[in-house]
């Protein structure tokens, strides 16, 4: 067994999960191999029989069922082609209605594979088969657009380019992180329900207070806490699951399994990360090595070198590196609440283990998670106080539907920076990514200038557990209407302390700077608390569509729309 | 505290807002004191100052850490402005983006947001044990509904051993609906329990006030024409996420007396607890607690010729469960 690093016994079992976890025919030795062979569990070609059903797994040492794509949790990697029409034919053998979205690939909308907007599911029983052609290259993913996207059913897609854009990698994997949990996703989402802070054990302790007025004193303690506390919101609220359910897993893998890659000393790597976390953002990093992210959602970006980069679910990030010598090291996936991490190696040969880095200290969100550019205009109204020079940010337009029960706060002057890697990843001593980071080559790939804007705010009452769209739910709402072909941008303010990442089903999200101009194209656009993120569409694909937040249990609960290109 | 008043539910809530007023001190020693700032940031500012913030930019000027500093009164304002308030005039509408387009009518559409979903609290089921003798106490709470709307069976009681019904014991069925972000409002009836029973009509409010306080105020009429009131609140102090203290106060409040049920007009009690639990999971926590009540005015009236005493100390092990 590799070493761990000193997490209590008890904890240590909780977290890192069984050695091998995951499939439980997986116990058998033999299969062990499987988590080496990442080729293992990989289908190609025009033509793919895929079927949903129940899989025993035992991932924390009770055992479980799981959703399962070919008996295979995740579900086996696609390797597709640009330009080819591919043919899936998906079998349900659930006893319940399930789906596969095919995450970021821009197909025809009755193959979306949303339940009750692109089809009607696909009923137990029956196959439903998808057809379309693939029109783009890169990392994407698919998953069930229902509950089992938290039992299991994901996977990832690599389509490979008509015309390659450089020599292939030596090495090449796609590293998919998730967060399992032992009870049914119905279950979470009660309990959430029921007591938002359910999964939250780091609230602040009177303990903590006490220690305050030890550091700083009584006056300064009270004001540290005085903004949350007459606000009723909670400084630790990262995420609403922790690992106080989640184990968190590598291409299925729990911590103590090592999912392992190889290669050699002075290879090539490319690793292809996909977000797949229902709930989980994860903070990535190589210790000892420089990433080169070279792209993101799929779509080449202007390689950036970082040490350190978040990823959303949803979100994928293809990176780059050249294994600098024969000694192993750790791919650290920690969770943005800290209290757990997935956990796999790169090294020469299979059994090798580096050390794991411990989990960060979760420290309060700032400020500026709640307040927004009010607390940067402080600094701004310090130098330039009296002088007329304070430039203010443009105010947020709330919706009318934003004073009612539904939206627990607003922010008036939302932050429009993008240089922000977020909570708990200010302040590294290393180069961590941030969205300001991300341009794609070439600039914009439709130049005309958006012809009208739909400001749209991400809203909740995180202590009722109600998460909404300009206050509004899911059932509550109005669909979006694009019109054909139009260029428009829609603006995103957040006016909860949770990131979101927002997915835009069926067409790209051109993401703006803080100026205005085109900076990156995405799928998926995380929104920080308190920010607030501009990006254009092309409305170029006729019919119905979703967007909505990929926190699964926030798009549960209501933050989701329906659009129509008509 | 501030919002208790501001909800306007006067005619019944002096005598609750007196009760809070001599609640909070208890609370706040254990806690954090309620700043007079609070008050500020729980009301409105006028709609000019969205136009001109830059004074309260200044505020925030020689700060040693920008942005990490809240003490400016100007941030405090601002919070008031971030929860509550009305929508202005020119305020966007959603719906206007659809065009008159209607969402799918395909099946399997997402509807977890308009799930009915039941729980039931048991926050005190008791063993008690005191100068009055030993007994049974209980607080439960049963809510089925969506997220604005709800069904609310509340019931308190405590039965001690001489077969007697705590002059309070009852059975509520109420309509709970949310009016704002952290408060509800609650109408329905109220059914006593035991001797002397009266069936109440039950109208109030109930939220989480600033600093985390869990508010229950409940004005009541009853079928015998006497008019009542009750009010709670608790705080939890978290020593630990799992090891929880929460003190409690409760007084009731009743227009004219009620012989049978020993109870005097005016203010009929005041009960003061502190109940410490251990969550071994969200869901289950035993705890052990200490109840001081004291019987007023009539109230006290009548337990002194009944030869009881006047003010009750109770020790209490209970379990406080929920699903």
């Amino acid at each position: 067994m590799p070493p761990f690093h000193s997490l209590p016994i008890a904890r240590r079992r909780f977290v890192q999960g069984l050695a091998i976890g995951g499939a439980v025919a997986g116990f058998a030795p033999a299969l062990l191999a499987r988590s080496v062979a990442a080729s293992a569990g990989e289908l190609r070609g025009t033509e793919f029989d895929l079927e949903i059903a129940e899989l025993p797994v035992n991932f924390t040492g009770k055992r479980r069922v799981a959703t399962a794509v070919n008996g295979a949790v995740p579900a086996p990697v696609l390797r597709l082609r640009e330009g080819d029409s591919v043919t899936l034919r998906v079998r349900n053998s659930l006893k319940e209605m399930s789906s596969i979205h095919w995450h970021g690939i821009i197909l025809p909308a009755e193959m979306d594979g949303v339940p009750g907007i692109s089809f009607a599911g696909i009923a137990p029983g029956e196959t439903f088969t998808y057809r379309f052609e693939v029109r783009q290259a890169g990392t994407y993913w698919y998953h069930a657009h229902t509950l089992a996207e938290q039992t299991g059913l994901y996977g990832a897609i690599v389509v490979e380019p008509k015309v390659p854009s450089g020599p292939a990698p030596d090495r090449d994997y796609s590293i998919l992180l998730s967060d399992w949990s032992d009870e049914p996703p119905l279950q979470i989402f009660m309990n959430l329900k029921k007591l938002s802070s359910y999964y939250n054990f780091a609230q602040p302790t009177a303990g903590d207070f006490l220690k305050d007025v030890g550091t700083m004193g009584l006056g300064k303690a009270l004001e540290r806490r005085r903004m949350w506390n007459t606000s009723r919101m909670n400084p630790t609220d990262y995420s609403d699951i922790s690992a106080a359910t989640y184990t968190y897993l590598m291409n299925g893998t729990p911590p103590a399994g090592n999912w392992t890659a190889i290669a050699a000393p002075g290879e090539r790597v490319r690793l292809r990360f996909i977000g797949a976390g229902t709930a989980t953002f994860f903070d990535v990093r190589i210790p000892g090595v420089e990433l080169t992210i070279v792209s993101a959602d799929g779509l080449p970006v202007v390689p950036v070198a970082v040490e350190e980069f978040r990823i959303g679910p949803g979100e994928t990030y293809d990176v780059e590196f050249t294994m600098p010598d024969g000694n192993a090291r750790t791919i650290f996936a920690q969770s943005i609440d800290r209290t757990g991490f997935a956990r796999g190696t790169i090294a020469p040969a299979p059994g090798m283990a580096a050390p794991v880095p411990p989990l960060d200290v979760r420290p309060w969100l700032d400020p500026v998670d709640m307040m927004g550019a009010m607390t940067t205009m402080g600094e701004m109204g310090g130098e330039h106080a009296g002088h007329g020079m304070v430039e203010m940010p443009p105010k947020a337009r709330h919706a009318r539907t934003e004073y009612g029960a539904n939206t627990d706060m607003r922010v008036d002057y939302p932050r429009a920076n993008l240089d922000d890697p977020g909570a708990g990843l200010r302040g590294r001593a290393w180069r961590v990514l941030t969205l300001a980071d991300l341009r794609t080559p070439g600039g914009d790939p439709d130049p005309r200038e958006p012809e009208r804007e739909i400001e749209l705010h991400l809203t909740g009452n995180m202590e009722r557990f109600v998460w909404s769209l300009d206050g509004i739910k899911l059932n509550d709402s109005q669909p979006l209407h694009f019109k054909p072909n139009e260029r428009l941008r829609i603006t995103l303010v957040n006016d909860t302390m949770m990131s979101h990442p927002m997915h835009l089903h069926g067409m790209w999200s051109d993401v703006e700077g803080p100026d205005g101009a085109f900076q990156v194209r995405k799928h998926t656009v995380v929104v920080q608390p308190a920010q607030r993120v501009s990006f254009r569409v092309t409305a170029d694909a006729m019919g119905r569509w979703a967007f909505h937040c990929h926190l699964l249990y926030h798009m549960a609960a209501g933050m989701f729309r329906e659009v129509v290109v008509a | 505290m501030i919002r208790i008043a501001r909800l306007r539910t006067a005619p019944f809530a002096i005598g609750m807002f007196l009760s809070i007023a001599m609640a909070s001190p208890a609370f706040a020693q254990e806690a954090f004191p309620t700043p007079p700032a609070v008050s500020q940031a729980e009301q409105t500012p006028p709609p000019e100052q969205h136009v001109h913030p830059a004074p309260q930019a200044q505020d925030h000027a020689g700060m040693d850490m920008p942005g990490m500093d809240m003490s400016g009164t100007g941030t405090t304002m601002d919070m008031g402005r971030m929860q509550g308030g009305k929508a202005p005039p020119d305020a966007r509408d959603s719906d206007d983006y659809s065009d008159g387009y209607r969402n799918s009518t395909l099946p399997g559409y997402e509807m977890a947001d308009k799930l009915s979903i039941p729980k039931i609290l048991v926050d005190e089921l008791e063993f008690v044990s005191g100068n009055e003798g030993q007994g049974v106490g209980w607080t439960v709470l049963v809510t089925k509904g969506q997220d604005n709307d709800k069904l609310w069976l509340r019931s308190q009681g405590l039965k001690n051993s001489r077969d007697r019904l705590d002059a309070e014991s009852s059975v509520e069925a109420l309509w709970w609906h949310s009016k704002s972000p952290f408060w509800g409002t609650l109408l329905g009836v109220r059914q006593d329990l035991g001797k002397g029973a009266t069936t109440w009509l039950a109208a109030g409010v109930e939220g989480l006030a600033p600093y985390w306080f869990d508010v229950q105020l409940t004005a009541y009429v009853g079928d015998d024409g006497r008019v009542a009131a009750r009010a709670k609140a608790a705080y939890e102090v978290l020593f630990t996420n799992r090891l929880i203290l929460t003190p409690q106060v409760e007084t009731n409040l009743y227009s004219k007396r009620s012989t049978d049920r020993e109870l005097g007009s005016g203010f009929s009690n005041v009960e003061l607890s502190g109940r410490l639990r251990y969550e071994f999971s969200r869901k289950f926590a035993p705890y052990v607690g200490f109840v001081w009540e004291r019987a007023l005015g009539g109230t006290a009236d009548f337990r002194r010729a009944d030869r009881e005493i006047v003010t009750e100390r109770r020790v209490v092990v209970g379990l406080r469960l929920w699903w």
